[in-house]
Protein backbone atom coordinates (compact mmCIF):
# COMPACT_ATOMS: atom_id res chain seq x y z
CA UNK A 1 0.00 0.00 0.00
CA UNK A 2 1.36 3.40 -1.00
CA UNK A 3 1.79 6.37 1.35
CA UNK A 4 -0.33 9.44 0.56
CA UNK A 5 1.22 12.69 1.85
CA UNK A 6 1.37 16.32 0.76
CA UNK A 7 -0.75 17.95 -1.96
CA UNK A 8 -1.87 15.71 -4.83
CA UNK A 9 -4.01 16.37 -7.88
CA UNK A 10 -6.76 14.57 -9.82
CA UNK A 11 -5.40 12.42 -12.63
CA UNK A 12 -7.36 13.13 -15.82
CA UNK A 13 -6.90 11.36 -19.16
CA UNK A 14 -6.03 14.71 -20.78
CA UNK A 15 -2.80 14.69 -18.75
CA UNK A 16 -1.79 11.02 -19.14
CA UNK A 17 0.93 11.77 -21.67
CA UNK A 18 2.47 14.55 -19.56
CA UNK A 19 2.69 12.25 -16.56
CA UNK A 20 4.19 9.50 -18.70
CA UNK A 21 6.71 11.71 -20.51
CA UNK A 22 7.64 14.47 -18.05
CA UNK A 23 6.84 13.03 -14.62
CA UNK A 24 5.82 16.34 -13.00
CA UNK A 25 6.62 16.79 -9.33
CA UNK A 26 3.40 15.69 -7.64
CA UNK A 27 3.50 13.52 -4.50
CA UNK A 28 0.36 11.51 -5.31
CA UNK A 29 -2.59 11.28 -7.68
CA UNK A 30 -6.26 10.60 -7.13
CA UNK A 31 -8.37 8.69 -9.64
CA UNK A 32 -12.08 8.00 -9.96
CA UNK A 33 -12.08 4.26 -9.37
CA UNK A 34 -15.10 3.75 -11.63
CA UNK A 35 -13.11 4.96 -14.66
CA UNK A 36 -10.75 2.01 -14.32
CA UNK A 37 -13.11 -0.93 -13.81
CA UNK A 38 -11.87 -2.50 -17.04
CA UNK A 39 -8.21 -3.23 -16.48
CA UNK A 40 -7.81 -3.88 -20.22
CA UNK A 41 -8.99 -0.41 -21.23
CA UNK A 42 -6.65 2.17 -22.71
CA UNK A 43 -7.02 4.37 -19.61
CA UNK A 44 -6.12 1.49 -17.31
CA UNK A 45 -3.03 0.72 -19.36
CA UNK A 46 -1.85 4.32 -18.96
CA UNK A 47 -2.63 4.17 -15.24
CA UNK A 48 -0.67 0.94 -14.89
CA UNK A 49 2.40 2.80 -16.11
CA UNK A 50 1.76 6.07 -14.23
CA UNK A 51 1.23 4.29 -10.90
CA UNK A 52 4.78 2.98 -11.07
CA UNK A 53 5.93 6.55 -10.34
CA UNK A 54 3.05 7.97 -8.26
CA UNK A 55 1.10 6.73 -5.23
CA UNK A 56 -2.60 6.50 -6.03
CA UNK A 57 -5.68 7.34 -3.98
CA UNK A 58 -8.88 5.61 -5.16
CA UNK A 59 -11.86 7.97 -4.98
CA UNK A 60 -15.18 6.25 -5.65
CA UNK A 61 -18.49 7.82 -6.65
CA UNK A 62 -20.77 4.80 -6.82
CA UNK A 63 -20.68 2.77 -3.59
CA UNK A 64 -24.04 4.38 -2.80
CA UNK A 65 -23.36 4.22 0.93
CA UNK A 66 -26.70 5.86 1.71
CA UNK A 67 -28.80 3.45 -0.32
CA UNK A 68 -31.69 1.91 1.61
CA UNK A 69 -32.10 -0.87 -0.94
CA UNK A 70 -31.84 -4.29 0.71
CA UNK A 71 -29.90 -7.05 -1.08
CA UNK A 72 -29.32 -4.56 -3.88
CA UNK A 73 -27.46 -6.27 -6.75
CA UNK A 74 -26.52 -2.89 -8.25
CA UNK A 75 -24.61 -1.96 -5.07
CA UNK A 76 -23.11 -5.39 -4.48
CA UNK A 77 -21.90 -5.73 -8.07
CA UNK A 78 -20.40 -2.25 -7.85
CA UNK A 79 -18.58 -3.06 -4.60
CA UNK A 80 -17.03 -6.14 -6.17
CA UNK A 81 -15.88 -4.10 -9.18
CA UNK A 82 -14.24 -1.70 -6.70
CA UNK A 83 -12.68 -4.61 -4.81
CA UNK A 84 -10.98 -6.00 -7.93
CA UNK A 85 -9.79 -2.51 -8.97
CA UNK A 86 -8.44 -1.87 -5.46
CA UNK A 87 -6.66 -5.25 -5.44
CA UNK A 88 -5.01 -4.26 -8.71
CA UNK A 89 -4.10 -0.68 -7.75
CA UNK A 90 -3.27 -1.11 -4.04
CA UNK A 91 -4.18 2.55 -3.42
CA UNK A 92 -3.00 4.45 -0.35
CA UNK A 93 -6.52 5.65 0.43
CA UNK A 94 -10.05 4.62 -0.64
CA UNK A 95 -12.94 7.03 -0.33
CA UNK A 96 -16.57 7.62 -1.29
CA UNK A 97 -19.35 9.99 -0.28
CA UNK A 98 -22.12 10.45 2.26
CA UNK A 99 -24.71 10.10 -0.49
CA UNK A 100 -26.70 7.52 -2.42
CA UNK A 101 -27.19 6.59 -6.08
CA UNK A 102 -29.03 3.23 -6.22
CA UNK A 103 -32.70 2.72 -5.41
CA UNK A 104 -34.69 -0.30 -4.22
CA UNK A 105 -36.02 -0.72 -7.76
CA UNK A 106 -32.54 -1.46 -9.10
CA UNK A 107 -32.12 1.91 -10.77
CA UNK A 108 -28.99 3.98 -10.51
CA UNK A 109 -28.41 7.69 -10.88
CA UNK A 110 -24.79 8.70 -11.55
CA UNK A 111 -24.82 11.54 -9.04
CA UNK A 112 -24.14 12.12 -5.34
CA UNK A 113 -27.71 12.36 -4.05
CA UNK A 114 -28.49 13.88 -0.64
CA UNK A 115 -29.71 11.92 2.37
CA UNK A 116 -32.17 12.99 5.05
CA UNK A 117 -30.04 12.94 8.21
CA UNK A 118 -32.26 10.71 10.35
CA UNK A 119 -31.69 7.77 12.72
CA UNK A 120 -32.99 5.44 9.99
CA UNK A 121 -30.49 6.83 7.47
CA UNK A 122 -27.68 6.63 10.04
CA UNK A 123 -28.26 2.91 10.64
CA UNK A 124 -28.38 2.23 6.90
CA UNK A 125 -25.21 4.21 6.08
CA UNK A 126 -23.32 2.69 9.02
CA UNK A 127 -24.26 -0.84 7.89
CA UNK A 128 -23.28 -0.07 4.30
CA UNK A 129 -19.91 1.36 5.38
CA UNK A 130 -19.25 -1.74 7.50
CA UNK A 131 -20.17 -3.94 4.54
CA UNK A 132 -17.82 -1.98 2.23
CA UNK A 133 -14.98 -2.17 4.76
CA UNK A 134 -15.59 -5.92 5.20
CA UNK A 135 -15.49 -6.54 1.45
CA UNK A 136 -12.48 -4.31 0.85
CA UNK A 137 -10.78 -5.49 4.04
CA UNK A 138 -9.66 -1.99 4.98
CA UNK A 139 -10.80 1.40 6.18
CA UNK A 140 -12.63 3.70 3.78
CA UNK A 141 -12.93 7.49 4.04
CA UNK A 142 -16.36 9.11 3.76
CA UNK A 143 -16.62 12.55 2.17
CA UNK A 144 -19.12 15.29 2.93
CA UNK A 145 -21.03 16.06 -0.30
CA UNK A 146 -22.36 19.38 -1.60
CA UNK A 147 -26.13 19.60 -1.50
CA UNK A 148 -28.81 21.85 -2.92
CA UNK A 149 -31.84 20.79 -0.90
CA UNK A 150 -32.76 19.82 2.65
CA UNK A 151 -35.44 17.47 3.90
CA UNK A 152 -38.34 18.28 6.21
CA UNK A 153 -37.40 15.30 8.38
CA UNK A 154 -33.65 15.66 8.94
CA UNK A 155 -32.97 16.24 12.64
CA UNK A 156 -29.17 15.82 12.65
CA UNK A 157 -26.53 18.20 11.33
CA UNK A 158 -24.14 16.84 8.73
CA UNK A 159 -21.17 17.22 11.09
CA UNK A 160 -22.98 15.26 13.83
CA UNK A 161 -23.91 12.58 11.32
CA UNK A 162 -20.36 12.21 9.95
CA UNK A 163 -18.70 12.32 13.38
CA UNK A 164 -21.03 9.59 14.68
CA UNK A 165 -20.40 7.48 11.57
CA UNK A 166 -16.65 7.63 12.13
CA UNK A 167 -17.13 6.56 15.74
CA UNK A 168 -19.62 3.80 14.92
CA UNK A 169 -17.86 2.23 11.91
CA UNK A 170 -14.19 3.14 12.26
CA UNK A 171 -14.26 4.83 8.87
CA UNK A 172 -12.15 7.92 8.32
CA UNK A 173 -13.46 11.23 7.02
CA UNK A 174 -12.51 13.06 3.85
CA UNK A 175 -13.35 16.72 4.37
CA UNK A 176 -14.12 18.57 1.16
CA UNK A 177 -13.61 22.21 2.15
CA UNK A 178 -15.33 23.47 -0.99
CA UNK A 179 -18.36 21.27 -0.29
CA UNK A 180 -18.62 22.68 3.25
CA UNK A 181 -18.49 26.19 1.77
CA UNK A 182 -21.06 25.42 -0.95
CA UNK A 183 -23.52 23.69 1.40
CA UNK A 184 -23.05 26.40 4.07
CA UNK A 185 -24.09 29.02 1.51
CA UNK A 186 -27.02 26.96 0.18
CA UNK A 187 -28.36 25.98 3.61
CA UNK A 188 -27.30 28.97 5.70
CA UNK A 189 -24.98 27.45 8.28
CA UNK A 190 -21.54 28.56 9.44
CA UNK A 191 -18.58 26.81 7.77
CA UNK A 192 -16.33 27.23 10.81
CA UNK A 193 -18.94 25.69 13.12
CA UNK A 194 -18.90 22.68 10.77
CA UNK A 195 -15.07 22.43 10.86
CA UNK A 196 -14.85 22.89 14.60
CA UNK A 197 -17.31 20.09 15.31
CA UNK A 198 -15.49 17.41 13.34
CA UNK A 199 -13.31 15.22 15.60
CA UNK A 200 -9.59 15.77 15.00
CA UNK A 201 -8.58 12.14 14.73
CA UNK A 202 -11.24 11.17 12.17
CA UNK A 203 -10.08 13.32 9.25
CA UNK A 204 -7.58 11.64 6.94
CA UNK A 205 -7.77 13.68 3.72
CA UNK A 206 -8.91 17.07 2.44
CA UNK A 207 -10.37 18.02 -0.96
CA UNK A 208 -10.27 21.44 -2.60
CA UNK A 209 -12.17 22.37 -5.76
CA UNK A 210 -14.03 25.14 -7.57
CA UNK A 211 -17.78 25.72 -7.91
CA UNK A 212 -20.19 27.72 -10.06
CA UNK A 213 -23.34 29.70 -9.24
CA UNK A 214 -26.87 29.23 -10.52
CA UNK A 215 -30.02 31.29 -10.01
CA UNK A 216 -33.04 29.10 -9.22
CA UNK A 217 -36.39 30.88 -8.76
CA UNK A 218 -34.51 34.11 -7.97
CA UNK A 219 -32.23 32.51 -5.35
CA UNK A 220 -28.50 32.12 -5.88
CA UNK A 221 -27.23 28.59 -5.27
CA UNK A 222 -23.62 27.43 -5.34
CA UNK A 223 -23.18 24.33 -7.49
CA UNK A 224 -20.25 21.98 -6.95
CA UNK A 225 -18.85 21.61 -10.48
CA UNK A 226 -15.15 20.85 -9.90
CA UNK A 227 -14.57 22.95 -12.99
CA UNK A 228 -12.75 26.05 -11.74
CA UNK A 229 -9.99 27.32 -9.49
CA UNK A 230 -10.48 27.23 -5.71
CA UNK A 231 -12.07 30.53 -4.60
CA UNK A 232 -10.46 32.90 -2.06
CA UNK A 233 -12.97 32.13 0.71
CA UNK A 234 -12.30 28.42 0.37
CA UNK A 235 -8.54 29.03 0.60
CA UNK A 236 -9.18 30.90 3.89
CA UNK A 237 -11.31 28.04 5.17
CA UNK A 238 -8.61 25.59 4.11
CA UNK A 239 -6.10 27.49 6.22
CA UNK A 240 -8.41 27.11 9.21
CA UNK A 241 -8.75 23.40 8.46
CA UNK A 242 -4.95 22.92 8.32
CA UNK A 243 -4.64 24.80 11.64
CA UNK A 244 -7.22 22.49 13.21
CA UNK A 245 -6.40 19.11 11.63
CA UNK A 246 -2.73 19.52 10.71
CA UNK A 247 -1.02 19.05 7.35
CA UNK A 248 -3.31 16.33 6.01
CA UNK A 249 -3.03 14.93 2.48
CA UNK A 250 -4.83 17.46 0.30
CA UNK A 251 -6.23 17.03 -3.19
CA UNK A 252 -6.74 19.65 -5.89
CA UNK A 253 -9.87 18.15 -7.46
CA UNK A 254 -10.85 19.04 -11.03
CA UNK A 255 -13.39 17.04 -13.05
CA UNK A 256 -14.97 19.33 -15.67
CA UNK A 257 -13.55 21.94 -18.08
CA UNK A 258 -10.17 20.29 -17.56
CA UNK A 259 -7.44 22.95 -17.92
CA UNK A 260 -3.74 22.58 -18.72
CA UNK A 261 -1.83 20.60 -16.13
CA UNK A 262 0.02 23.80 -15.24
CA UNK A 263 -3.19 25.23 -13.74
CA UNK A 264 -3.60 22.26 -11.41
CA UNK A 265 0.05 22.55 -10.44
CA UNK A 266 -0.44 26.26 -9.61
CA UNK A 267 -3.36 25.39 -7.34
CA UNK A 268 -1.22 22.67 -5.76
CA UNK A 269 1.50 25.26 -5.02
CA UNK A 270 -1.07 27.54 -3.34
CA UNK A 271 -2.15 24.71 -1.04
CA UNK A 272 1.48 23.88 -0.25
CA UNK A 273 2.16 27.54 0.58
CA UNK A 274 -0.72 27.52 3.07
CA UNK A 275 0.56 24.34 4.73
CA UNK A 276 4.03 25.91 4.98
CA UNK A 277 2.59 29.17 6.35
CA UNK A 278 0.54 27.39 9.05
CA UNK A 279 3.54 25.27 10.04
CA UNK A 280 5.71 28.38 10.25
CA UNK A 281 3.21 30.22 12.47
CA UNK A 282 2.85 27.18 14.72
CA UNK A 283 6.63 26.92 15.02
CA UNK A 284 6.92 30.63 15.92
CA UNK A 285 4.13 30.28 18.49
CA UNK A 286 5.78 27.23 19.98
CA UNK A 287 9.11 29.04 20.34
CA UNK A 288 7.41 32.12 21.78
CA UNK A 289 5.48 30.01 24.29
CA UNK A 290 8.63 28.15 25.28
CA UNK A 291 10.56 31.40 25.76
CA UNK A 292 7.70 32.96 27.72
CA UNK A 293 7.42 29.86 29.86
CA UNK A 294 11.10 30.12 30.79
CA UNK A 295 10.95 33.77 31.77
CA UNK B 1 -40.50 -0.72 1.61
CA UNK B 2 -38.83 1.42 4.32
CA UNK B 3 -39.40 5.17 4.50
CA UNK B 4 -35.93 5.95 3.11
CA UNK B 5 -36.23 3.34 0.36
CA UNK B 6 -39.53 4.90 -0.72
CA UNK B 7 -38.01 8.39 -0.69
CA UNK B 8 -35.11 7.21 -2.86
CA UNK B 9 -37.44 5.53 -5.35
CA UNK B 10 -39.44 8.76 -5.61
CA UNK B 11 -36.25 10.82 -5.98
CA UNK B 12 -35.05 8.80 -8.97
CA UNK B 13 -38.55 8.90 -10.44
CA UNK B 14 -38.53 12.71 -10.29
CA UNK B 15 -35.08 12.90 -11.87
CA UNK B 16 -35.73 10.51 -14.75
CA UNK B 17 -39.43 10.76 -15.57
CA UNK B 18 -39.29 13.84 -17.75
CA UNK B 19 -40.79 17.30 -17.15
CA UNK B 20 -41.43 18.13 -13.48
CA UNK B 21 -44.58 19.99 -12.49
CA UNK B 22 -46.14 20.85 -9.13
CA UNK B 23 -48.55 17.93 -9.62
CA UNK B 24 -46.13 15.18 -10.61
CA UNK B 25 -43.19 15.91 -8.28
CA UNK B 26 -43.27 12.94 -5.90
CA UNK B 27 -40.75 14.54 -3.54
CA UNK B 28 -42.93 17.61 -2.84
CA UNK B 29 -43.84 16.69 0.75
CA UNK B 30 -40.32 15.63 1.75
CA UNK B 31 -38.43 18.84 0.97
CA UNK B 32 -38.00 22.20 2.65
CA UNK B 33 -39.50 24.52 0.06
CA UNK B 34 -39.60 27.90 1.84
CA UNK B 35 -37.15 29.46 -0.65
CA UNK B 36 -37.34 27.26 -3.75
CA UNK B 37 -40.23 25.03 -4.88
CA UNK B 38 -39.96 21.23 -4.92
CA UNK B 39 -39.83 21.14 -8.73
CA UNK B 40 -37.13 23.83 -8.68
CA UNK B 41 -35.03 21.83 -6.21
CA UNK B 42 -35.57 18.51 -7.96
CA UNK B 43 -34.90 20.25 -11.27
CA UNK B 44 -31.31 20.93 -10.12
CA UNK B 45 -30.73 17.21 -9.54
CA UNK B 46 -32.63 16.28 -12.69
CA UNK B 47 -30.41 18.56 -14.80
CA UNK B 48 -27.28 17.22 -13.16
CA UNK B 49 -28.33 13.57 -13.61
CA UNK B 50 -29.34 14.06 -17.25
CA UNK B 51 -26.06 15.92 -17.93
CA UNK B 52 -23.99 13.14 -16.30
CA UNK B 53 -25.75 10.40 -18.24
CA UNK B 54 -25.58 12.41 -21.48
CA UNK B 55 -21.85 12.75 -20.91
CA UNK B 56 -21.56 8.96 -20.71
CA UNK B 57 -23.46 8.62 -24.00
CA UNK B 58 -21.24 11.29 -25.55
CA UNK B 59 -18.13 9.29 -24.59
CA UNK B 60 -19.55 6.16 -26.21
CA UNK B 61 -21.05 7.87 -29.29
CA UNK B 62 -18.70 10.73 -30.30
CA UNK B 63 -19.37 10.31 -34.05
CA UNK B 64 -23.15 10.41 -33.60
CA UNK B 65 -22.68 13.56 -31.51
CA UNK B 66 -20.57 15.09 -34.27
CA UNK B 67 -23.03 14.10 -36.99
CA UNK B 68 -26.14 15.54 -35.34
CA UNK B 69 -24.37 18.40 -33.49
CA UNK B 70 -23.69 18.73 -29.75
CA UNK B 71 -26.90 20.66 -29.02
CA UNK B 72 -29.21 18.24 -30.79
CA UNK B 73 -27.33 15.26 -29.31
CA UNK B 74 -28.24 16.57 -25.85
CA UNK B 75 -31.87 17.03 -26.91
CA UNK B 76 -31.94 13.51 -28.32
CA UNK B 77 -30.35 11.90 -25.24
CA UNK B 78 -33.03 13.12 -22.86
CA UNK B 79 -35.89 10.95 -24.22
CA UNK B 80 -33.46 8.02 -24.45
CA UNK B 81 -32.55 8.45 -20.77
CA UNK B 82 -36.21 8.80 -19.78
CA UNK B 83 -36.91 5.53 -21.64
CA UNK B 84 -33.80 3.64 -20.46
CA UNK B 85 -32.96 4.36 -16.81
CA UNK B 86 -29.41 3.30 -15.81
CA UNK B 87 -29.28 0.05 -13.85
CA UNK B 88 -25.55 -0.08 -13.11
CA UNK B 89 -23.04 2.09 -11.34
CA UNK B 90 -20.60 1.28 -14.12
CA UNK B 91 -21.63 3.82 -16.75
CA UNK B 92 -19.52 2.01 -19.36
CA UNK B 93 -22.46 -0.41 -19.48
CA UNK B 94 -24.96 2.31 -20.35
CA UNK B 95 -26.15 3.09 -23.88
CA UNK B 96 -26.59 -0.38 -25.37
CA UNK B 97 -29.96 0.43 -26.96
CA UNK B 98 -29.01 3.78 -28.45
CA UNK B 99 -28.79 2.52 -32.05
CA UNK B 100 -32.31 1.07 -32.05
CA UNK B 101 -33.56 4.23 -30.33
CA UNK B 102 -32.11 6.34 -33.18
CA UNK B 103 -33.90 4.15 -35.73
CA UNK B 104 -37.21 5.04 -34.06
CA UNK B 105 -36.54 8.66 -33.06
CA UNK B 106 -38.76 10.75 -35.33
CA UNK B 107 -36.45 13.73 -35.95
CA UNK B 108 -33.59 11.54 -37.24
CA UNK B 109 -35.47 8.49 -38.57
CA UNK B 110 -34.81 9.65 -42.14
CA UNK B 111 -31.04 9.48 -41.50
CA UNK B 112 -31.03 5.74 -41.97
CA UNK B 113 -27.26 5.40 -41.56
CA UNK B 114 -27.29 6.68 -37.96
CA UNK B 115 -28.53 3.37 -36.55
CA UNK B 116 -25.58 1.43 -37.98
CA UNK B 117 -23.03 4.15 -37.16
CA UNK B 118 -24.26 3.99 -33.54
CA UNK B 119 -23.99 0.22 -33.59
CA UNK B 120 -20.42 0.51 -34.87
CA UNK B 121 -19.57 3.01 -32.11
CA UNK B 122 -21.04 0.75 -29.42
CA UNK B 123 -18.91 -2.11 -30.75
CA UNK B 124 -15.83 0.16 -30.68
CA UNK B 125 -16.68 1.06 -27.09
CA UNK B 126 -17.08 -2.59 -26.05
CA UNK B 127 -13.92 -3.59 -27.87
CA UNK B 128 -11.90 -0.90 -26.09
CA UNK B 129 -13.00 -2.33 -22.71
CA UNK B 130 -12.62 -6.03 -23.51
CA UNK B 131 -9.98 -8.23 -21.91
CA UNK B 132 -6.62 -8.56 -23.61
CA UNK B 133 -5.89 -11.31 -26.11
CA UNK B 134 -4.24 -14.42 -24.81
CA UNK B 135 -1.04 -15.69 -26.43
CA UNK B 136 -1.79 -17.96 -29.41
CA UNK B 137 -0.20 -21.38 -29.00
CA UNK B 138 1.22 -22.04 -32.48
CA UNK B 139 3.22 -25.03 -31.26
CA UNK B 140 0.13 -26.77 -29.93
CA UNK B 141 -1.75 -26.09 -33.14
CA UNK B 142 1.07 -27.75 -35.09
CA UNK B 143 0.66 -30.87 -32.94
CA UNK B 144 -3.05 -31.28 -33.59
CA UNK B 145 -3.81 -34.39 -35.63
CA UNK B 146 -5.73 -33.77 -38.84
CA UNK B 147 -8.52 -36.05 -37.68
CA UNK B 148 -9.35 -33.90 -34.65
CA UNK B 149 -12.12 -31.34 -34.68
CA UNK B 150 -10.84 -27.85 -34.01
CA UNK B 151 -12.95 -24.91 -32.95
CA UNK B 152 -11.16 -21.57 -33.16
CA UNK B 153 -11.88 -18.75 -30.69
CA UNK B 154 -12.11 -15.04 -31.43
CA UNK B 155 -10.28 -12.61 -29.14
CA UNK B 156 -12.43 -10.88 -26.49
CA UNK B 157 -12.01 -7.52 -28.25
CA UNK B 158 -13.23 -8.75 -31.64
CA UNK B 159 -16.58 -7.59 -32.90
CA UNK B 160 -17.99 -8.14 -36.38
CA UNK B 161 -20.91 -6.45 -38.12
CA UNK B 162 -22.32 -5.86 -41.58
CA UNK B 163 -24.21 -2.88 -42.94
CA UNK B 164 -25.86 -1.73 -46.13
CA UNK B 165 -24.43 1.72 -45.41
CA UNK B 166 -20.78 2.81 -45.70
CA UNK B 167 -20.53 3.23 -41.93
CA UNK B 168 -16.80 2.55 -41.97
CA UNK B 169 -16.24 5.61 -44.16
CA UNK B 170 -18.66 7.76 -42.16
CA UNK B 171 -16.82 6.79 -38.98
CA UNK B 172 -13.41 7.49 -40.54
CA UNK B 173 -14.48 10.89 -41.90
CA UNK B 174 -15.43 11.96 -38.40
CA UNK B 175 -12.13 11.15 -36.73
CA UNK B 176 -9.41 13.65 -35.86
CA UNK B 177 -6.97 13.83 -38.81
CA UNK B 178 -9.42 11.95 -41.07
CA UNK B 179 -8.15 11.23 -44.60
CA UNK B 180 -9.40 13.85 -47.07
CA UNK B 181 -9.94 11.60 -50.06
CA UNK B 182 -12.81 9.43 -48.79
CA UNK B 183 -15.62 9.08 -51.35
CA UNK B 184 -19.02 8.52 -49.86
CA UNK B 185 -22.32 7.36 -51.38
CA UNK B 186 -25.39 6.96 -49.18
CA UNK B 187 -27.60 5.13 -51.71
CA UNK B 188 -27.75 2.04 -49.52
CA UNK B 189 -29.07 -0.06 -52.41
CA UNK B 190 -27.92 -3.33 -50.85
CA UNK B 191 -25.41 -4.12 -53.62
CA UNK B 192 -22.50 -2.73 -51.69
CA UNK B 193 -22.87 -4.26 -48.24
CA UNK B 194 -19.83 -3.77 -46.11
CA UNK B 195 -18.41 -6.24 -43.62
CA UNK B 196 -16.44 -4.92 -40.67
CA UNK B 197 -14.12 -6.54 -38.14
CA UNK B 198 -13.05 -4.60 -35.04
CA UNK B 199 -10.12 -5.86 -33.01
CA UNK B 200 -7.73 -4.30 -30.52
CA UNK B 201 -4.01 -4.10 -30.99
CA UNK B 202 -2.15 -2.63 -28.02
CA UNK B 203 -4.00 0.49 -26.90
CA UNK B 204 -5.95 0.97 -30.12
CA UNK B 205 -9.09 -0.64 -31.53
CA UNK B 206 -8.57 -1.21 -35.26
CA UNK B 207 -11.26 -1.44 -37.95
CA UNK B 208 -10.82 -3.69 -40.96
CA UNK B 209 -13.23 -4.39 -43.82
CA UNK B 210 -13.37 -7.92 -45.21
CA UNK B 211 -15.30 -9.58 -48.04
CA UNK B 212 -18.50 -11.53 -47.46
CA UNK B 213 -16.85 -14.95 -47.43
CA UNK B 214 -14.29 -13.90 -44.78
CA UNK B 215 -17.09 -12.33 -42.78
CA UNK B 216 -19.08 -15.55 -42.96
CA UNK B 217 -16.03 -17.52 -41.82
CA UNK B 218 -15.48 -15.23 -38.81
CA UNK B 219 -19.19 -15.14 -38.03
CA UNK B 220 -19.23 -18.95 -37.95
CA UNK B 221 -16.32 -18.93 -35.49
CA UNK B 222 -18.09 -16.32 -33.40
CA UNK B 223 -21.13 -18.61 -33.32
CA UNK B 224 -19.00 -21.46 -31.97
CA UNK B 225 -18.97 -23.59 -35.15
CA UNK B 226 -15.99 -25.86 -35.72
CA UNK B 227 -13.29 -25.16 -38.31
CA UNK B 228 -14.69 -27.50 -40.99
CA UNK B 229 -18.19 -26.08 -40.74
CA UNK B 230 -16.83 -22.50 -40.80
CA UNK B 231 -14.93 -23.31 -44.01
CA UNK B 232 -18.05 -24.84 -45.58
CA UNK B 233 -20.07 -21.72 -44.72
CA UNK B 234 -17.43 -19.43 -46.20
CA UNK B 235 -17.11 -21.55 -49.37
CA UNK B 236 -20.85 -21.39 -49.87
CA UNK B 237 -20.35 -17.65 -50.36
CA UNK B 238 -17.08 -17.85 -52.32
CA UNK B 239 -15.76 -21.24 -53.41
CA UNK B 240 -12.30 -19.74 -54.02
CA UNK B 241 -11.73 -18.28 -50.53
CA UNK B 242 -8.09 -18.75 -49.42
CA UNK B 243 -8.73 -20.03 -45.91
CA UNK B 244 -5.09 -20.86 -45.09
CA UNK B 245 -3.95 -17.32 -45.87
CA UNK B 246 -6.91 -15.82 -43.98
CA UNK B 247 -6.43 -18.00 -40.91
CA UNK B 248 -2.74 -17.05 -40.63
CA UNK B 249 -3.63 -13.36 -40.99
CA UNK B 250 -6.37 -13.53 -38.32
CA UNK B 251 -4.03 -15.25 -35.87
CA UNK B 252 -1.19 -12.80 -36.51
CA UNK B 253 -3.53 -9.82 -36.08
CA UNK B 254 -4.85 -11.25 -32.83
CA UNK B 255 -8.38 -11.67 -34.21
CA UNK B 256 -8.24 -15.40 -33.47
CA UNK B 257 -6.53 -15.98 -30.15
CA UNK B 258 -7.10 -19.61 -29.31
CA UNK B 259 -8.74 -22.92 -30.17
CA UNK B 260 -10.48 -25.87 -28.60
CA UNK B 261 -10.10 -29.52 -29.57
Amino acid sequence: MQSIQGVGISLKHQHFQEFMNHKPDVPWLEIHTENFFSQASTSSKYLAKIRQDYPISAHCVGMSLGSAAINCPVREQHLHHIKSTVEWLQPGLISDHLSWSASQGGHYLPDLLPLPLTEEAFTIVANNIKQAQDILQRQILVENPSSYLTYVDSPMTEWQFLSSLAEETGCGLLLDINNIYVSAHNHHFDSLTYLNNIPLSAVKEIHLAGFSTEIVEGKELYIDTHGDRVCDDVWLLYEQAIKRFGALPTLIEWDTNIPDLAVLLEEKSKAEAIITKVASIEKSNLIANTVNGQS
Amino acid sequence: MTKLAELQTNFIHDCLSGALTADNTLMANDLNTQLISAQGLMGIYQSSAIANITNSLSLSYPVIEKLVGKGFFQVMCKPYIVKHWPTSGNMDDYGEYFSSFLAEFEQVRHLSYLEDVAQLEWRFHQSSLANDNSYFDWARLAEVASSETITFLLSPSVSIMSSTMPVDKIWLMNQVNAPENIELSLDGDGDSDIFIVLFRQGLKTEMMTVDESEFTFLQSIENGLNFETAIESAKAVDANIAIDHGLKKYIELGIISGFLI
